[in-house]
């Protein structure tokens, strides 16, 4: 009876990787469509296999060339860097100070920022576009920084609160008594405790700011300012200017920077799924 | 005497002031940038502006517009398809594959294979199915290589198929969300339940049936009312793929409000219908936030 269930279980993890590679199937055909050159392309089934890889590299350079995608990956890689990071400090902050440090109407407080979250970003289009305009900083790499810090913030309080309510006051009591500064206490206490939480929320957050289209379209438009999906988009389709493998290739770089993160901080992201459902 | 009395209440003052310094920056960015701009979008749908000359207060004229506008009820209609489809291919599908997965060998090896499609932007797999669904495309070549050539079709160009597509371009990447997002669910089940429902001689299907999917109710509730408010936001992927077109369409209500806005300069219509569009996704996203609070 155990052996029926093992060789049963066995080849139902089989078949389950057979399925799993058929279903990123269409990412395989964008890497052999991406070392096609482009009279190979022409000429042939869409389906064949490519000749060699080495026209991967040229389609590559193509792409980076083309529409600005080389300036646009340094901007967003400055972008998704800078902006979740610093999203996640200022977040850590008032986290800190709302549930750790005397503050009147806390939860208010938390309830004020962490309605960021809720609204679709439509309702935030015309005015942004507007005070960008107003305020001179649009099209400039600062303004969409500081859009882009500020998007995070809400849902990076949220689970700083939700992890620093773990975490014992006497622990911050006692290092108060020791006279330690509200800020070292933050700093030398309650951030080394919530290394997993904050590599979480970079994963998240930095993949979530270079994957974003929608606020670079319509608060940039100059090269080495427009982040790198905006750029990938004018590379592609009926308006586009690229060949169909420099095309593929142009994606395939635009994804090296979430593949990467998602990756390397692949065991933080059960955990992070997890917080992204609120409860718990 | 007097001087530590002053020091004392300096050092107090501090202490008061302090813990507002902290919450400070987080509080202003969110609130020039997220929350005025909220507030100031319900006052421009009132008016008509055309972003130079001041706006114009018109009342609801730019509401009843919309529901009188052919452009408007076909990009709801689009709206409503994409809820569906949402609705009936990444939450089945990924409910059922979490429950025969959970414990299988290789569990992990598959999950980071199925997730891997919702790590990559809209933009990028729009990109992709772009090409797999353009004339000479992949899905064209398959379909003649297996003899099914009457089958082939341009995909995006005709109405309601250009849709149905795009969302299926979209269950791509989200089958696999919901299948994490259930099997984390699982792991909340604890394992004597199931345990004891084996010694009583309980079937596989009576545990999935009777145990394991009333007990992912909440997970549920999440990932559906995620869905569906992810099915009204839907932009990225429109734009790139077909734009809202060919002929508006395939758009959507988020298209046509950035159409509305960023194409035609009508501010006061563009902002009506990210009001009308908030309204429906704010109504699910507390059925969201009560169960996700009350699990707290």
């Amino acid at each position: 009876m155990k052996l029926i269930v093992q060789i049963k279980k066995r080849i139902m993890s089989i078949v389950f990787l057979i399925l799993a590679f058929l279903w990123i199937g269409p990412l395989l055909i964008v890497i052999m469509t991406a070392m096609k050159r482009t009279e190979e392309y022409i000429s042939k089934s869409p389906l064949s296999l490519p000749e060699s890889i080495i026209p991967l590299f040229a389609n590559m350079k193509a792409a980076w060339q083309l529409s600005g995608l080389g300036p646009s990956f340094e901007n967003s890689l400055f972008y998704a860097i800078l902006g979740a990071s610093i999203a996640i400090f200022l977040a850590s902050l008032a986290g800190y100070a709302l549930t750790k440090l005397k503050i009147k109407g806390s939860f208010t407080i938390f309830m004020f920022i962490y309605a960021g979250t809720i609204f679709p970003f439509q309702l935030y289009l015309i005015p942004l576009y507007k005070m960008y305009n107003i305020f001179n900083i649009y099209d400039t790499k600062i303004g969409m920084l500081i859009f882009y810090i500020t998007i995070c913030i809400p849902f990076c309080l949220f689970v700083m609160r939700n992890y620093f309510t773990t975490i014992p006051n006497e622990v911050i009591e006692a290092a108060r008594i020791d006279g330690a500064s509200t800020f070292r206490i933050y700093r030398s206490i309650l951030m080394p405790m919530c290394i997993s939480p904050v590599l979480t929320l970079f994963l998240f957050q930095s993949t979530w700011i270079w994957n974003d289209l929608l606020f670079g379209l319509m608060l940039s438009k100059s090269d080495n300012v427009r982040p790198v999906m905006p750029s990938l988009m004018l590379l592609s389709g009926t308006f586009g200017i690229g060949s169909e493998p420099q095309i593929m290739a142009g994606a395939l770089l635009a994804s090296l920077f979430p593949l990467l993160i998602f990756l390397s901080l692949q065991r933080y992201f059960m955990a992070g799924l997890k917080l992204t459902t609120a409860g718990e | 005497m007097l001087e530590v009395k002053i020091e004392m209440s300096v050092t107090r003052l501090k202490d008061v002031i302090i813990p507002y310094l902290y919450v400070l920056p987080a509080v202003l960015l969110v609130s020039v940038f997220l929350l005025y701009p909220v507030i100031f979008t319900v006052y421009i749908s009132f008016t008509e502006w055309d972003l130079i000359t001041p706006p114009k207060w018109v009342g609801f004229a730019q509401y009843i517009k919309l529901f009188t506008d052919p452009a408007f009820t076909q990009s709801f209609r689009n709206t409503l398809i994409w809820t569906a489809g949402m609705l009936f291919l990444p939450v089945p599908i990924g409910l059922f594959l979490a429950l025969i997965i959970n414990g299988v060998p290789g569990e992990g090896l598959v999950k980071v294979l199925f997730y891997l499609p919702r790590i990559l932007a809209a933009t990028a797999v729009g990109i992709i199915w772009q090409f797999i669904y353009s004339s000479d495309g992949i899905l064209n070549s398959i379909l003649t290589l297996i003899g099914a050539s009457k089958f082939t079709h341009t995909w995006l160009t005709q109405s309601p198929l250009n849709t149905i597509m795009m969302i299926l371009t979209t269950g791509w990447g989200s089958v696999g969300w919901a299948m994490v997002m259930f099997l984390v669910g699982l792991q909340t089940i604890p394992l004597e339940v199931i345990e004891a429902a084996k010694i009583e001689g309980a079937t596989e299907w009576q545990i999935n049936r009777y145990i394991k999917i009333p007990l992912l109710k909440p997970m549920a509730t999440i990932v559906i009312t995620m869905s569906i408010i992810g099915s009204f936001t839907v932009f990225d992927l429109i734009w790139v793929m077909t734009r809202g077109g060919p002929y508006r369409s395939s758009e959507t209500l988020a298209v046509t409000m950035y159409r509305g806005a960023f194409v035609l300069f009508q501010m006061g219509y563009g902002a009506a219908i990210a009001v009308v569009l908030s309204i429906i996704v704010l109504s699910f996203s507390i059925i969201y936030l009560r169960t996700s609070f009350r699990e707290e």
